[in-house]
C-alpha cells in the first residue's frame, strides 16, 4: 500500500517539459477535431423538402360512401365506385398507406383503423401494379404493441405490404413557400418520397379537435415533440395536409368511438356505423365524416381553416356524393 | 526426437462449456424483451443461484420458488465440486479472460493464500447475519447479479446503439435506402430491437463490474478466490466432493502450484478441494503427467502424495468472530434507526415511482436482488436504476422515470421476469387498476392553465378508458380553452401524461410515487 502511494506521489510530482506538454495537448486537440469531423461526415445532414406536389385526379364522384357489414368489401366497393385504384396507383409506383395505428388497442375498441380496410387497400394497390406498399406510423404507445394489437401488421403483411417501424432519423425538414408554423418540422422521408399517398384515418372522438380525421391523422408522420402542434392545431394541420397532398383519403367509419378519444379503450363507447368513405379531397372527406358523427361540416377547426384558405371544399350539398347500394 | 504435445481435451471441454454458458447467459438476457418469447425465462438464472435464493428467503422468511433448483445445484456440487465456478459462471469466464492479460505468474505463499481466501467467508457470514436480521444484502456481491446487470444495462444497450448508429450513418451518408435499409428494418424487428435503450448512471454499474473482473489482471481469479460469497457457499459444499484430484510420481517441481488460478494447490502439491474449480490446467501442466481427476476409490482411501488439509483451513478464530460481530453492527444500527423513525424514512423513499404492483418500499428493497431484468424488459425503457435517491439500501433498484418512458397500460412484463417476486406477476386487468402513483398538474407551468392556450396532450394520451384527466372549460378572449384536472380516483400514475407533456424543462404534469401497494 505504501509503495502504491509512493508511486502515486512520484507520478503527480513528475517534471513535464514545455515541449512534451505542448505535444500531448496538441495531440489530444487533433484527436478531438478529427473525431468531430468524422462524426460530422458520418451522419448526413437532414435534407429540406418542399413536400409532395398536388396531383389533379378526377374520380367518378367527389366522394363515395359504402355501407355493409364487412369493412373489407366496403373498401373495395367504395374505391371501385370512385373509379378504381388505377386512378391513383400507376405501374411500378411506391405507395404509402398511412393508417391510424397510434394506440395499443384492439380493432373492437375502435381507436385504430380497421385492419380489413388496410388489407383491401393493399390488395388493390398491388392489383393496380404497385411496386411496393409501405405502411408505417409513429404511434403514441409502444410501436410493437400498437402494430400487433391493432391487427394491421398481420392483415397487411398477409397481402404483401411492407409494415415497418418508422425511424425518426429518416426524416426531412419541411419547407413552405409561405410563412408557416410547421416550418422546419421533421417529417418522415418515406412519407414524402413516394408516388401515391393514401391516408386512412378512423372516425373517432378527440377532446381537443372534436374528431380525429384525415388531416389529424397526418400527425402520425411527424417527428419531434408533437404535443407542440396542439396550439393553433387547425392551421398547422392544413399546412401539413398541403405539404403531403394525399392522393386518396379513405375514412374508416366501420366503428365510431364516440367519447374518451382518441385512445378510447371502452367498447361501450363504440357505435358501429359499418361505413367507409373515400374521396380525393381530404377536406371534403373530413367534412362529410363529421356529419356521420352528427356534427356540422365546419365543426372541425382544420376544415374551417381549409375552407377559409380555399384549400378544399366542405360544401356537402354541392358535391357529387355517391352512396354504394348495398 | 520431438515429443508430441498432449491434446488438452479437458481444458478444451472447459473452454467450450464456459463459452456455451456465457453465450446462453447473454442470449437469455438478450431475449428478455417484448414479446418475451425466448427459450428460457430470465428468472432461471437466479433460481439456480443458492446465494440469492437462500438469503433472500431467509431475510424475508419465505420460501422463494427457486429453492428446489438451487438445492439441486448444491447437490451437484457435493458430487462434482465447484464445477459451477470453473465451467459455468459467466462472471468467472470474463474473469478468466482478464486473467490471460498478464503472463507473469503471481506466486503467493500458502499462508497468504489461506488468509486471502478466508475473506469470502467473512462476507458470506456478513450476508447471512444481515439476512437473519431481515436485511437482504446478497445482491451486493452476487456474481450472477453483477454479470446480469452488466449485460442488461451496459453491454446490450451499447451494442444495439452502436449497430443502429452505424446503420444510420451508412444509410444517410451513402443513401442506401434500398436493400440495406430493408435489412436494417428486418434486424430491428427481429433481434436488434426497435429502440436503443438508455440507462441513467449505468456507468457506475460498469465501473463496479470492471473492478470485479479486472482485478484478475493483478491476481488470477482474484474475485473468485477472495471475495465471491457464492463461491464461499460452493466452497463449503465442495469440501467433501466425490470428484477428487490424485497425483502420482510427484517431482516437487511446483509447476502445478504456480499455474493454479485459484491458489488452491499447496507447496506440497496437495490441494484444498473446496477451492478447486476444476479448471484442469494442472492435469496437463504436470511434467510426469501424474495428475488425475477421478471419483474417490473406496479401496484406496489413503493417497501417499496427497496429505490431508492443513488444520486451520476455513476455521474462524475467536478474534475473527468478534471482529465479524462488530462489523455487523452497522447493519443492525441501520435497521433500528429505520424502525424508530419509520415515518420519516417512508416519506423519503416514497418520492420514487416503483414498478406496477411492487411491494411496500421496505419489503421491496429487501426482495429486490438488482438483477436488472425488469429494467431490461421494460418496453418503454422507463424503468431505470436508482442510484442513491432512496438511500443506501435502494441502490440499483428500479424506478419509473416518466421523462424517459412511461408504464404501458397493457404491459405486465416486469412482473413476469422478477426472480424473487419483488414485482408480482399481475394479470393485465389487475395491473390496470394498480396505482403506481398519482399525477399532479402544476397550474403555474401548464400551457392551458397558465397561458390559456390549447394543449390537452395529457388528456389525449391518458390510457384509462374513462380518462383519469378530466377537462375544465374556460372561455378566454372568446375562445374555448380546455384545462386538465386529474381525477384522483381513476389515475393509476402510469406517467404517460408526464412523458408527453410538451412543457420544458420541468413537465407541467408530474406523477408522485405511491410507494408500493
Amino acid at each position: 500500500m505504501e509503495d502504491l502511494f509512493y508511486r502515486l506521489e512520484l507520478f503527480l510530482k513528475r517534471q513535464v517539459s514545455r515541449g512534451k506538454f505542448l505535444k500531448v495537448f496538441l495531440g489530444w486537440l487533433a484527436v478531438f477535431i478529427a473525431e468531430n469531423r468524422f462524426l460530422k461526415m458520418a451522419f448526413a445532414k437532414t435534407a429540406e423538402s418542399e413536400g409532395r406536389p398536388k396531383r389533379k385526379i378526377k374520380g367518378n364522384y367527389d366522394l363515395v360512401v359504402s355501407e355493409g357489414p364487412d369493412s373489407y368489401q366496403n373498401t373495395i366497393k367504395a374505391i371501385e365506385a370512385l373509379g378504381g385504384m388505377g386512378l391513383f396507383v400507376k405501374k411500378g409506383a411506391v405507395v404509402v398507406i398511412k393508417p391510424n395505428m397510434g394506440w395499443d388497442r384492439t380493432p373492437e375498441q375502435a381507436a385504430n383503423t380497421d385492419p380489413g380496410v388496410i388489407a383491401a387497400l393493399t390488395e388493390m394497390c398491388y392489383k393496380a401494379g404497385a411496386k411496393r406498399v409501405n405502411i408505417f406510423d409513429i404511434p403514441c404507445n409502444d410501436e410493437r404493441r400498437c402494430y400487433e394489437n391493432s391487427g394491421i401488421e398481420k392483415a397487411a403483411k398477409e397481402k404483401g405490404a411492407y409494415v415497418y417501424f418508422a425511424n425518426q432519423w429518416n426524416a426531412v425538414k419541411a419547407k413552405f413557400p409561405y410563412k408557416s408554423q410547421m416550418e422546419r418540422w421533421s417529417i418522415l422521408r418515406d412519407a414524402v418520397q413516394c408516388d401515391t399517398f393514401i391516408n386512412v384515418p378512423v372516425l373517432k372522438h378527440h377532446s381537443l379537435a372534436g374528431l380525429t380525421l384525415s388531416m389529424k391523422n397526418l400527425m402520425g408522420i411527424c417527428g419531434g415533440m408533437r404535443g407542440l402542434m396542439h396550439p393553433n392545431m387547425g392551421e398547422k394541420l392544413v399546412d401539413l395536409t398541403g405539404f403531403i397532398n394525399p392522393e386518396l383519403t379513405v375514412i374508416d367509419a366501420t366503428r365510431y368511438l364516440t367519447k374518451n378519444g382518441p385512445s378510447g379503450g371502452n367498447v361501450a363507447d363504440v357505435t358501429v356505423l359499418n361505413k367507409v368513405v373515400a374521396a380525393t379531397d381530404p377536406v371534403l372527406a373530413d367534412a362529410y365524416a363529421g356529419t356521420l358523427a352528427g356534427k356540422d361540416p365546419l365543426f372541425l377547426s382544420c376544415v374551417k381553416e381549409a375552407v377559409a384558405r380555399n384549400f378544399g371544399s366542405a360544401d356537402i350539398a354541392g358535391a357529387k356524393i355517391f352512396t354504394v347500394p348495398t | 526426437m520431438k515429443k508430441k504435445k498432449p491434446l488438452k481435451k479437458l481444458v478444451f471441454a472447459r473452454w467450450a462449456s464456459q463459452l456455451f454458458f456465457l453465450a446462453l447467459f447473454v442470449y437469455i438476457l438478450w431475449s428478455t424483451t417484448y414479446p418475451l418469447k425466448g427459450l428460457f425465462s430470465p428468472e432461471i438464472i437466479f433460481k439456480l443461484d443458492p446465494l440469492v435464493v437462500l438469503f433472500a428467503s431467509l431475510s424475508e422468511r419465505v420460501l422463494l420458488p427457486g429453492a428446489v433448483l438451487s438445492l439441486v445445484m448444491l447437490a451437484l456440487t457435493l458430487v462434482l465440486g465447484r464445477f459451477f465456478c470453473g465451467w459455468v459462471c459467466p462472471l468467472g469466464t470474463t474473469i478468466d479472460w482478464f486473467g490471460t492479460v498478464r503472463k507473469r505468474k503471481n506466486l503467493l505463499s500458502d499462508a497468504v493464500n489461506r488468509s486471502a481466501r478466508r475473506i469470502k467467508f467473512f462476507l458470506l457470514v456478513a450476508v447471512a447475519l444481515s439476512a437473519i436480521f431481515g436485511i437482504q444484502t446478497a445482491w451486493i456481491l452476487d456474481p450472477m447479479a453483477i454479470a446480469a446487470r452488466f449485460v442488461s444495462l451496459n453491454l446490450i444497450p451499447t451494442v444495439t446503439l452502436l449497430t443502429q448508429k452505424a446503420f444510420e450513418a451508412a444509410i444517410t451518408r451513402f443513401e442506401l435506402y434500398g436493400v440495406p435499409y430493408d435489412l436494417y428494418r428486418a434486424l430491428q424487428s427481429s433481434i436488434l430491437g426497435v429502440n436503443a435503450y438508455y440507462f441513467s448512471s449505468s456507468g457506475i454499474i460498469f465501473v463496479f463490474f470492471l473492478a470485479v473482473t479486472a482485478s484478475a489482471i493483478a491476481l488470477p481469479r482474484a474475485w473468485c478466490r477472495m471475495l465471491c460469497p457464492l463461491g464461499a457457499i460452493y466452497r463449503l459444499t465442495a469440501g467433501k466432493a466425490l470428484l477428487a484430484r490424485r497425483i502420482e510420481g510427484c517431482l516437487d517441481c511446483g509447476i502445478c502450484k504456480s499455474d493454479c488460478r485459484m491458489g488452491a494447490i499447496r507447496d506440497d502439491a496437495g490441494y484444498v478441494k473446496g477451492e478447486c474449480i476444476l479448471c484442469m490446467d494442472c492435469v496437463y501442466d504436470c511434467p510426469p503427467r501424474g495428475t488425475r481427476f477421478g471419483f474417490l476409490d473406496s479401496r484406496k482411501p489413503k493417497k501417499t502424495s496427497c496429505p490431508p488439509e492443513e488444520k486451520r483451513s476455513g476455521k474462524i478464530s475467536r478474534g475473527e468472530f468478534l471482529f465479524l460481530l462488530v462489523s455487523a453492527i452497522p447493519f443492525l444500527g441501520g435497521r433500528r434507526k429505520r424502525a424508530r423513525s419509520g415515518k420519516r424514512a417512508e416519506g423519503f423513499a416514497n418520492t420514487l415511482i416503483r414498478p406496477p404492483g411492487a411491494l411496500r418500499e421496505e419489503k421491496f428493497v429487501d426482495y429486490c436482488v438488482r438483477c436488472g431484468n425488469c429494467m431490461k424488459v421494460c418496453i418503454t425503457n422507463g424503468l431505470q436504476p436508482v442510484t442513491l435517491e432512496s438511500g443506501a439500501r435502494g441502490v440499483w433498484t428500479p424506478q419509473l422515470v416518466p421523462e424517459i418512458g412511461y408504464c404501458e397500460y397493457h404491459c405486465t412484463l416486469c412482473g413476469n421476469v422478477c426472480p424473487t417476486g419483488a414485482i408480482p406477476k399481475l394479470q393485465p386487468e389487475i395491473k390496470q387498476r394498480t396505482p403506481l402513483g398519482i399525477a399532479v398538474v402544476d397550474r403555474h407551468e401548464c400551457i392551458a392553465w397558465d397561458r390559456h392556450e390549447e394543449c390537452i396532450v395529457c388528456e389525449e394520451h391518458c390510457p384509462v378508458p374513462t380518462k383519469a384527466i378530466k377537462l375544465e372549460e374556460e372561455i378566454y378572449n372568446g375562445k374555448k380553452i380546455l384545462k386538465p384536472v386529474v381525477d384522483k380516483d381513476l389515475c393509476i400514475g402510469c406517467g404517460l401524461c408526464q412523458h408527453v407533456c410538451p412543457v420544458r424543462p420541468v413537465r407541467a404534469i408530474c406523477v408522485r410515487g405511491a410507494g408500493g401497494l
